[in-house]
Parts: C-alpha cells; structure tokens; sequence
C-alpha cells in the first residue's frame, strides 16, 4: 500500500539529515507505530505520506515515496485526500468549519462529491465514531477526546485507504484515549484501513501495532515486528521494562501474554513493604472551594490538605475540573465559595516577586512563559528577577538537560528541553511549591525520566510539595505519592497512589495490570519486592 | 438545539437597522435599537467563541465614542450656546484657519459630539451582533462559488482575531504567575506571533491535505433554507427601517 524507496530527506539550512536512505513496504491492513525521540523526525515522516513534505513544507527529498501506486511527487497533497486521511498533532487548529456535521463534509465539497453521496457517508461516520449526538454543536465547546474523534471522522468520510495519525492520544485522558484506539484497532480489523500512528506514550498503543518503524535520532531507522525492535530499543514502555527486568526470554506486548509469562511471580508471597509516610504539616490548604463559569459549574465543594514534601498527582477525565483547581490554588481567580491558604497565605493576594517565591507555576503550553530572543537571555531574566548570581539560572538547567546552547532560540528546542527551560525559571525563584499543569505531553520516556529526578529531588531536598495534573498513569506512578481523582467538579478519591491507581482498571499503569492482584505499580516496585524476597 | 436563523437574515436585518440609525439621526433611538439587540444576541447566543464579538464591538463602540467626544471638545468650530466651562485657546499659525484648539465648551457642544459618537457606536454593534450569531464560516456557505476563494481567505483572516483574544489571555495569565505583573509589549507579542504563525500554517497544511482547491467545482452539504421567519423577520425589520428613513 505504501511503498517508500531510498528515501532521504534534508531541510534547507539544517545541517542534520531528517531521514536517510530510508525503505520499506506497509501492507494493507496494517498498523504501524513510528517511534523515536522527539524532535527526531516522526512528523515529517508521517507527513512524506501525502507528500505534504516536501510540496507544503519545503524541504530537498530524495528517492520515491508511492502510496497504492501513486508516486507522492507527481501529485500534490490534496489529491490523495481520497486514498490518505491525515490527523495532526493538534486537531483544533487543522478544523476549517465550526459544526461537526460542516467540518465532517468540507473535504467532500472540496472535491465536488454529489450530495446525496455526501449525506450517506456522513451519517455512516457519524455512526461508526459514534458522534451522533455532537452532530450540530460548535465544534469548539466539544471536549478532547470528542475533538479528536471528529478529527478522525473529517479523514474517515473519504474513505481512505490510509489513515495517518500523529499523537492522537497526547491530549487524551485514558478513557478518551482508549476509545480513540479502539476505534482505530476496529478500522485496521473491518475495513483493512492501513493506520501509521506516531505516539510517545507506547504503553496505550503497542498491544494494538503490528509493526514499528523506529527513527533512533542518528540517522539510523529500522522497521520490524512490534516484539523485535523493542527488544532492542532505548524507548521502551513499562511492559518492556518489566520483561527485560525480570529476564523473560521473550518479549511480548500485550497485558494477557506477558501475564501468563510471569505467573510464577505472582504465586509466591512477599513481605508488605511499609509506605512512606509524610509529615503533616500542611502547605496547601483547600476547604470547600466552589467554581463556575456561568451556568456550568467546574468544581464543587471540594476539600483537600497537602502537605509539606508530598508529590500530588490531580488525574480525572477531560473536562473534570482539574486545571480549574490548580488556577484556584495557584490564585488565578476567586473562587465563588470557600477557601485556600498557600503556606498560610492567600494566593490572591500574592504580587510580583513575592508570587514567584510563593508559587512556582508551569503552565499547559510551558512557552507562554518564554518571549526573550535566546535561552542565555531568558536564563539571565530570570537570574535579574530574583537577583540571583549571572548564571545561576543556567547552572540549574544544565543540570537538568545539558547540551543545550546558550543561544539557541527558546522555539527551537525540543519538547523536553522547552520544559526543562522553563522548570528552570521557574525554580530558579525557589517556589515554595510547584504546580504544573499537564507537564508531560510530548516528552518521550528519556525526557520523562529527568523530569521525574527533577521533581522527586525538589520536594524531597526542601521538603516542598509538588502538584500536578496529568492524564500521564504511568508518571502518576513513578512519581506521586498521593492521588486526587476528579469528576464533575468533586473529589471522588483522595489516596495514596497505590489504592487510587489499583482501585480503578482505566486508570491503572501497565505494570499494576500484568502483576494484579500484587500491589505494584512501577518496574521498581516489583524488582524491590522480589529483591527483597529472595 | 435551536434551529439557526438563516445567516444572510441577521447580515440582511443588521444592515438594514443601521441605514435606519444613520437616518434617524437620534442618539436615544440609537440606544434603544443596540438594547433591543443586545437582548435578542443574549436570547439566541449559542456558546460558540464568536458570541464574544457583541461585548467586543460594545467596547469598540465606547472607545470610539470617548474619543469622538474627547476630541469634539479640543477641537472643532466653536458652536454657540451656554458654556459649561473653557479651556485655554491654543494660538495656531495662521495658515490653519478655521479651527480652533480649546476655547468655550458649551452644552450644545459637548451634546453634538456625544450624539455622533452614540450613531457610530451604535453602528459598530449592530454589525458585532451579526458576527456574533452568526459566525463568518456559516455566512460562507451561503456565498455564490465564484466569491467561495475570496470568502475562505476573508474568514481564515478573520477566524484568527477572537483566537487571538484567547491566546493574549492565557499568556497574559501564565505571566503574571511568573511574577510579572506589568504586561510587555514584546513578552505578548512573541510568544503570540509564534502561536498564530503555527496555527495558520497546520491549517493551510490541513485544508491542503483534505483536498482544497484540487476540483474546480464545490458542492453543497445540506444547503441552509430560507424559511418563512427569515423572511417575517427580514420584512418586519424593513418597516422599521422605512419608517426611521421616513419619519
């Protein structure tokens, strides 16, 4: 279906080549995941598949790229929008209409198809992606995962051959996300749609991939069965790990597989390790703060007490109130009822420098904090604000990611870099808490695991807390101590993250599914506890 | 959900509302058309970002009319009548004849200046209550083909601007958290242009990929019908238009 020959591809004034000498066939029917760091070029390889690369991007590509036989550089992209379905990275921004039912037939006018035809296949997408009830909203009050679904749709109703997807599920809760894969998995299985997937996190998505193709940043890609390039990948979900930690011959992707491969683990019994508790002293405390934006109430009467050196993780589904909660506390705006003290104080009040030292805030899209024109010029801000030594700011952030240039601009780093720039400012006023709204989307699990260091060594070295929203389990897991789910705007569980992650299946990482019913939830948690068996 | 009132209808109603204001000439008549309208944009807003536009063109409409009245009360031939209070002239060369800086501000004055500024404000409503019920994307449908390439360009244009408001919003926020409580040109300006230039181009990237401008002719997805209340509004709001024109 999809055939690519000697492909290399090179951006005009960039020394590095994106791809090289790059071949390979994907069959009809099947799902292929491309994976590899970011910023190593998985975009621009999902994008050679209509040829949006080169013809929209600009961009010297050598070699054949021919999807069900049609050669990508004769044609431009638009005329394989019949045969290839592209979702992007952000879907809202792709959306040219603002009714779901519009955007859904804008490709069809575009290309002239007969009305009737038009209704017929509408109405067939609306059903298989089950939209229906959306069909007349606007489509910007729909949630994420809806979003995303209708995304899919506006490919679906020409009837593509293949359907092309970068990071569908970045933006998704668990929930949302499996839906989305479901319905992906059901499309690869009824209708032979041929589906190329980009995805960091792996952990959603390998049980459902056949093949990968893996971009390892050098120049080197290789492309093979999901089972044999894992085994020798550097980026491997939880599932992976596991296997490669407790020396199974075999590696293989789905839960059920590797739970029988591991059986004997779980007969045997363990000692209890005892949890670590923390101290009481409370930094941040919530008590029965209510908040609505005109009639639609976003939090209800929730309650909460955080405590000094706690790592808390705010989780629940799109939509459920968490960055509502997170604004409140950091101070954004009043909430309608109740009341919040930071440290004793009221966030509200807080001003200036007295701000950057009470709070330290990351937002959702982590440049918003960034305007200067060169990192060396937002580090020597940031050193300047809180009259810190010239270098302080960048001492910090070569700690956390090193290599990166002092002039390069803030728009050319990398995901994971842009992050740790901006953690950097941030702690450089040496908050007395951290709050980070979705601080994971877009990082691969390298850039993950140095946030995480990042983060445990803050709240435990100053004995400071942490609170984060996320949709991230598997970084809920490694990471927090206590979790705070979300519904409707209340409070429905406040554990430690253990009893919160096992309570519920949707929500629980990788490693808590193959080894149920043992109490674990990260790789290290089981190599301790059998460690500490034998 | 309710049914949606053809585009053009609001397009066609607003048009019609603001020859009447132009005509009437009366900033009370003015006043209660903008309320009667803001009433009706209240009653039928639907929750989408464009619904924002009428508080928008509201404010538009009060700065414009601060100005008019600012500037009415500087400059202008002098009009005569009771004097509220007078403010220096200004000596100005003389090949400036005929106006005049500062001087005797009187009551008729300073009530001429208002009056002009309420038509022009008003006029700046009626159009924002159109965008706001009905988006340029729906209005677009309804245009002839041969205006199709034109319309798409105008509505990515102006798509952008509400887009904007929320985005000088959000990083606005973000900053002030970061402690920076006065807001900066350049601090906006960057991280604002980065975000709209990723926008527009994942769009254009978007409709190249799904196939825009490839057939030369365009069909219609369920083409909105003009019912009979578009046209008992559109006739109602012409009578009240002929009779502001007539007096």
């Amino acid at each position: 279906m999809i055939r690519f020959s000697n492909v290399s591809l090179l951006y005009p004034h960039s020394t590095k080549t994106i791809l090289e000498d790059l071949s390979f066939e994907i069959e009809e029917g099947e799902m292929v995941l491309v994976m590899g760091e970011t910023g190593s070029g998985k975009s621009s390889l999902l994008k050679l598949i209509n040829g949006l690369v080169p013809h929209h991007t600009g961009g010297i590509l050598a070699g054949d790229i021919s999807v069900d036989g049609i050669s990508t550089r004769t044609v431009k992209p638009g005329a394989l929008a019949h045969l290839v379905g592209i979702v992007g990275q952000n879907p809202l921004n792709g959306f040219v209409t603002d009714i779901v039912e519009e955007e859904l037939a804008f490709s069809m006018e575009a290309l002239n198809v007969a009305p009737d035809v038009m209704r017929k296949r509408v109405e067939e997408v609306l059903d298989i992606l089950g939209l229906t009830a959306l069909r007349n909203r606007s489509i910007a009050t729909l949630s994420g995962g809806e979003q995303q679904r209708v995304a899919i749709g506006t490919a679906l109703v020409m009837h593509p051959k293949v359907l092309v997807l970068d990071e569908p599920t970045s933006a998704l809760d668990p929930i949302a996300a499996e839906e989305v894969l479901s319905v992906l998995h059901r499309l690869v299985h009824d209708l032979s749609v041929t589906v190329i997937i980009a995805e960091h996190r792996l952990e959603r998505v390998i049980q459902f991939v056949d093949r990968i193709i893996y971009i390892e940043g050098n120049g080197e890609t290789s492309i093979g069965p999901a089972e044999e390039i894992l085994q020798r990948a550097e980026l491997v979900p939880p599932i992976i790990r596991l296997a490669r930690a407790l020396h199974l011959n075999e590696f293989r992707t789905s839960v059920r597989d590797v739970r029988r491969q591991t059986e004997e683990f779980r007969l045997r019994d363990y000692p209890v390790t005892p949890t670590r508790s923390h101290s009481s002293i409370p930094a941040i405390v919530v008590s029965e703060i209510s908040h609505s934006y005109g009639r639609k109430s976003a939090l209800r009467k929730a309650s909460t007490t955080i405590g000094r050196g706690e790592i808390v993780a705010i989780m629940g589904r799109n939509g459920a109130g968490k960055s509502t909660l997170l604004h409140s506390i950091v101070g954004l705006h009043a909430p309608d009822s109740g009341s919040i003290t930071v440290n004793g104080g009221d966030p509200l009040a807080l001003k200036g420098g007295d701000r950057r030292r009470a709070i330290g805030y990351v937002p959702q899209e982590p440049s918003d904090l960034l305007f200067a024109q060169s990192v060396g010029a937002e580090c020597a801000q940031a050193d300047g604000d809180n009259q810190l030594d010239p270098g302080s700011t960048w001492a910090l952030l070569n700690s956390l990611v090193p290599h990166i240039s002092l002039h390069t601009h803030p728009n050319d780093l990398s995901e994971g870099q842009r992050l740790a720039l901006v953690l950097s400012i941030v702690l450089a006023a040496n908050p007395e808490v951290l709050v980070l709204d979705e601080p994971t989307r877009g990082l691969d699990y390298r850039a993950k695991n140095l946030f995480t260091l990042a983060l445990k060594e803050y709240a435990t070295q100053s004995n400071r807390p942490v609170l984060l929203a996320t949709h991230d389990v598997e970084l809920v897991a490694e990471l927090a101590d206590r979790v705070l789910f979300l519904a409707e705007g209340e409070i429905v569980a406040d554990g430690p993250t253990l009893d919160v992650l096992l309570s519920s299946p949707a929500f629980a990482p990788q490693v808590a599914k193959i080894m149920s019913p043992k109490p674990w939830l990260t790789v290290s948690d089981v190599v301790t506890a059998i460690g500490a068996a034998e | 959900m309710r049914k949606p009132l053809h585009p053009l209808t609001l397009w066609i109603a607003s048009i019609l509302l603001a020859i009447g204001v132009v005509a009437l000439d009366s900033a009370i008549m003015a006043l209660a058309i903008v309320g009667t309208v803001a009433v009706f944009v209240y009653l039928r807003r639907d929750g989408s970002p464009w619904n924002m536009s009428f508080a928008l063109s509201l404010r538009i409409g009060g700065t414009i009319l601060a100005i008019r009245t600012v500037v009415g009360i500087l400059i202008g031939v002098p009009i005569p009548g009771r004097a509220l209070f007078t403010i220096p002239i200004l000596h100005l060369p003389s090949w400036m004849p005929g106006i005049r800086i500062g001087g005797a501000v009187t009551i008729e004055r300073l009530s001429s200046s208002l009056h002009e500024g309420v038509i022009i404000a008003a006029m700046i409503a009626l159009f924002g209550a159109a965008t706001s019920l009905t988006s340029p994307h729906r209005l677009l449908r309804v245009t002839p083909a041969f205006i199709y390439e034109i319309g798409i360009t105008l509505v990515i244009a102006t798509s952008i601007f509400p887009q904007l408001a929320t985005s000088i919003r959000r990083i606005r926020r973000a900053q002030k958290l970061r402690g920076m409580e006065k807001a900066k040109l350049g601090a906006i300006a960057l991280p604002l242009l980065e975000e709209s230039l990723a926008r527009s181009l994942q769009l254009a990237a978007s409709m190249d990929a799904r196939g825009y401008g490839i057939s030369r002719k365009r069909s219609r997805y369920r083409p909105q019908q003009w019912l009979f209340r578009d046209s008992a509004l559109i006739a109602g709001i012409t009578v009240i238009c002929l009779a502001m024109v007539v007096q």
